[in-house]
């Protein structure tokens, strides 16, 4: 192993260690509840990337999170399962839909696929809005309990319906799906996702089930997305599907936007994004209104100048410094 | 029976007023779509501050309507220039650039029209005050209106493209880009005209909406969704697809509330667009 | 053995007809040309053998199954490799990785390996497909710069890429859509002497679509002429390069039979 990856991996560690370590100093719940949202988005801002690994723009991620969010709210409230099993059911749900729906789905391609994700997305939310006997309608679904209670052994009990405690436990899930994502993106599976984005046709003809890999894309980031809306269901405690809400077209849009700040083509670029976004209309509350012209702003100003996004930023600083370097030896 | 037919002849008449508004935006996206190959998500966007200007030269300026509704056509339609030379041309041929700059200015838009004429809800004047009346059954007047104007702006627009050079350049643009490309007519000149108009219209729809309902900074996500909705059934880059899908969503969109509710209204033309991308992705009216 | 058989093949675009009624037989082990004036139908041919384009009319049997309906994939499961003209290789990768992409179905890499991807027994298995990927860019003298991006190559490396991209399937018939289009002199000569070889020391079968007919003569064993989407000769190279049809398609097009 090489000096410069085991510097990045000491590096992910001490920011793991320190993602950790921020909510106690913090010390409210506002910021805790702000910190949760980012990790929240931060899954489903990657989900929506490794659908872009295969170069489609997907505006309907926040349809699944919503499947996500409502079944595993449901399993819970309903048949009186456990959190754990409700999350990973709401996954499992918002995969399945997604594998039901993928093979006519992914046959299309490029603007068809994006309109296409967000009509679905549109009608899955005014399924929720208005099927009154299961989701509670235009009222929503209220009372949805937070985790049970872990026990851990030399910690003692942890209740998740505090802020802070709740966002370890989001964080915790995080970064064990973003693990899993990491671990693909280095597998052979993302090598076919980028071979069918380059040239589907090669990729046909050397044998690959073209089809069979973009569905398991979508099923897999589907996946993922379910798992947001599950953790988002049980931090809110309540859900509710109004067109301007959590689950409206706006809220797909802000992710595309994350993306794209944080770095379209890097595994940490959504991170990054969320991260930097979020926080930034955090910082900004001053500014009121004006908070979403500012990201905006910056959003246009990151496409025309810096299209790589902030994780592309080293690789430019590089050249940029390399490019003085040489003007100045010259 | 006298009720139901008072109901449903005004919901033809809400319809069709609708489908009129919802014509100008699509027109707008198509034209926008089918010559610079972008997806203009910020359209609707453009709607709703082309609505509110004319409410600012209205209530502010004194301005009469439809003086101020050409103004307002006439400042975005610069706009919709710059737009195209600042923001849209930088990053053409990518399509999540293009996405993402258009999200952008959605943000950017709505934000600037709450900054600045608050959440609450405007008016400008009406169109036209009164009601015609229909074997017995009073339908207003701005209804009425509306239809004109949007069947003259689409009259106008089949015109010029029909009958000036430029026109006729930007027609074959939109119809084969790529052919367009190779007969010499230069894309670049082709574009902003095309935002231009876009931009015009669509102004023209959020003034007319405005008029005839209230002025929301979220008053453009429905037309967007709308327009949308009507370039997929027409067709995308159809002009004439367009027309008729927006007459016949502007139908639906009236007639089917009156029987069902509007979860229903909301629903079905969302359903009929995802089955059409699924079976016929060219639409209905697309050719190829 | 006939190793495939093309019967009564159809394609109609609209009313446009582009293949009408082809029929053709390649044996094993023999450099089949299909040849004839641009737009003659070669492409579509060729396009409707691998799968990628579905026919109007007509059969094709592979090893004496009937593949018609199969989907591209499927058909090279089973043998037939394709090098397209445009999509020669996958842009994002390095010249290694491009033939590794291509062992994908001699590679038995399953969803666990894709769970663990850093786990030996995946590595093992990863280590043999890079070393079976090193052999072939060996034979199309590739092997000095596996860690290159692919699309840095100059054209004609780029051509020899998409050979042994197909080569790593591992395929009884090759579809080769002119390999030798854009190549400079050294370049032709390089990529005919390889394809000869593939053909002499593994014993598979080529179809080939060219329209330059000085290679066709050296390349090939047979061929077929089409013209309009209507096979007007078929025979050794130069008994259709003799056939007065097939001088006359040639004629008015800006290309001489036997010299261009």
């Amino acid at each position: 192993m090489d000096s410069k990856r085991l510097l990045s991996i000491f590096g992910v560690l001490l920011l793991i260690v320190f993602s950790f370590a921020i909510a106690p100093f913090l010390g409210n719940p506002y910021w805790s509840s702000v910190l949760i949202m980012i990790v929240i988005n931060i899954l489903l801002t990657s989900s929506l990337r490794t659908i872009f690994i295969l170069d489609e723009v997907s505006l309907g991620q926040v349809g699944f999170t919503l499947i996500g969010a409502y079944v595993s709210a449901l399993v819970v409230m309903e048949l009186g399962l456990s959190f754990w099993a409700g999350l990973i059911l709401g996954g499992v749900a918002s995969a399945f839909i997604a594998m039901a729906v993928g093979y006519p789905f992914m046959k299309l391609k490029g603007i068809y696929f994006s309109i296409l994700t967000l009509m679905t997305t549109e009608i899955l939310r005014l399924i929720a809005y208005s099927w009154k006997p299961v989701t509670g309608g235009q009222y929503g679904l209220t009372g949805i309990p937070s985790p049970n209670p872990l026990t851990l052994p030399g910690i003692g009990e942890i209740n998740f319906s505090s802020m802070n405690n709740y966002y370890y436990l989001a964080l915790t899930i995080v970064l064990v799906c973003l693990f899993i994502m990491y671990i693909i993106e280095k597998s052979h599976l993302s090598r076919k996702w980028i071979a069918i984005k380059d040239a589907d046709n090669l990729a046909l003809s050397v044998g690959i089930n073209v089809m069979k890999y973009k569905v398991l894309n979508f099923t897999i980031a589907c996946f993922f997305a379910g798992l947001a809306g599950g953790l988002f269901a049980h931090y809110q405690g309540l859900l509710s599907a109004g067109a301007t809400g959590r689950f409206g077209v706006m809220t797909t849009l802000n992710l595309v936007i994350y993306m794209v700040i944080g770095g379209k083509s890097k595994f940490s670029g959504p991170i990054i994004g969320t991260i930097a976004i979020m926080l930034l209309m955090e910082f900004a509350r001053p500014l009121d209104n004006l908070r979403p012209m500012l990201v905006g702003a910056v959003a246009i100003i990151f496409v025309l100048l810096l299209p790589e996004g902030i994780a592309g930023l080293p690789v430019r600083l590089k050249s940029i410094g390399k490019k003085y370097v040489s003007g100045v030896l010259r | 029976m006298e009720t139901s037919l008072s109901f449903v002849l005004q919901a033809i008449a809400n319809g069709l007023a609708m489908g009129g508004l919802y014509i100008l935006v699509a027109l707008g996206l198509t034209l926008i779509l089918s010559i610079m190959g972008i997806l203009q998500l910020a359209h609707g966007e453009i709607y709703m501050i082309g609505a509110y200007l004319v409410y600012y030269l209205t209530s502010s300026l004194g301005i009469s309507l439809y003086i101020a509704i050409l103004i307002s056509m006439g400042a975005m339609g610069l706009i919709g220039l710059v737009l195209e030379r600042g923001i849209f041309r930088p990053c053409k041929g990518d399509f999540l650039s293009v996405i993402t700059v258009a999200i952008a200015l959605t943000l950017i838009l709505r934000s600037y029209a709450v900054a600045q004429f608050g959440l609450f809800e405007r008016t400008v004047p009406k169109l036209a005050s009164g009601s015609l009346v229909f074997f017995g059954v009073a339908v207003p007047k701005d209804r009425f209106v509306a239809m004109l104007i949007a069947a003259a702006m689409s009259v106008a627009l089949y015109l010029f493209l029909k009958m000036t050079r430029y026109g006729q350049a930007m027609f074959a643009c939109a119809q084969n880009p790529e052919g367009a490309r190779l007969r010499g007519i230069n894309p670049d000149l082709i574009s902003p005209m095309a935002m231009m108009i876009g931009c015009a219209l669509a102004a023209a729809g959020g003034a007319i909406a405005g008029s005839i309902w209230m002025l929301t900074p979220t008053m453009g996500t429905l037309p967007l969704v709308k327009g949308l909705i009507i370039i997929v059934i027409g067709g995308m880059g159809s002009l004439s697809g367009a027309i008729v899908a927006g007459i016949f969503l502007g139908l639906m969109d009236g007639i089917i509330p009156v029987f069902f509710g509007p979860v229903v209204t909301s629903i079905a033309p969302l359903v009929i667009v995802v089955l059409i991308l699924l079976v016929k992705p060219q639409g209905l009216f697309g050719h190829g | 053995m006939k190793l495939l058989q093309v019967q009564g093949m159809n394609k109609r675009f609209g009313g446009l007809k582009a293949v009408s009624d082809l029929h053709f037989d390649v044996d094993k082990g023999e450099i089949f040309g299909l040849i004839g004036p641009n737009g003659a139908g070669k492409s579509t041919t060729l396009n409707m053998i691998d799968g990628s384009l579905s026919m109007t009319g007509g059969k094709i049997f592979f090893k004496g199954h009937d593949i018609s309906g199969l989907s591209p994939y499927k058909r090279a499961g089973l043998g037939i490799a394709r090098v397209f003209q445009r999509d020669v290789l996958f842009d994002s990768f390095t010249v290694l990785e491009n033939v590794l992409t291509g062992l994908h179905l001699n590679s038995n890499l399953g969803i666990k390996d894709a769970l663990m991807p850093f786990s030996p027994g995946t590595r093992k298995k990863e280590q043999d497909l890079e070393n079976k990927a090193m052999e072939l860019l060996d034979f199309v003298r590739l092997s000095d710069r596996p860690g290159m991006m692919a699309v840095n190559l100059p054209h004609g490396d780029q051509r020899s890429l998409g050979l042994a991209i197909a080569m790593a399937t591992n395929p009884d018939l090759y579809l080769l859509d002119e390999p030798l289009t854009g190549m400079n002199a050294e370049e032709t000569s390089f990529m005919m002497e390889t394809i000869n070889k593939l053909r002499d020391n593994m014993g598979v079968t080529i179809v080939v679509v060219e329209h330059n007919m000085k290679a066709v003569i050296g390349l090939c064993d047979r061929a077929a002429v089409l013209d309009y989407g209507v096979k007007i000769a078929e025979g050794t190279p130069s008994e259709v390069t003799a056939d007065e049809r097939v001088i006359e398609a040639y004629l008015g097009t800006e290309q001489d039979v036997v010299s261009s």
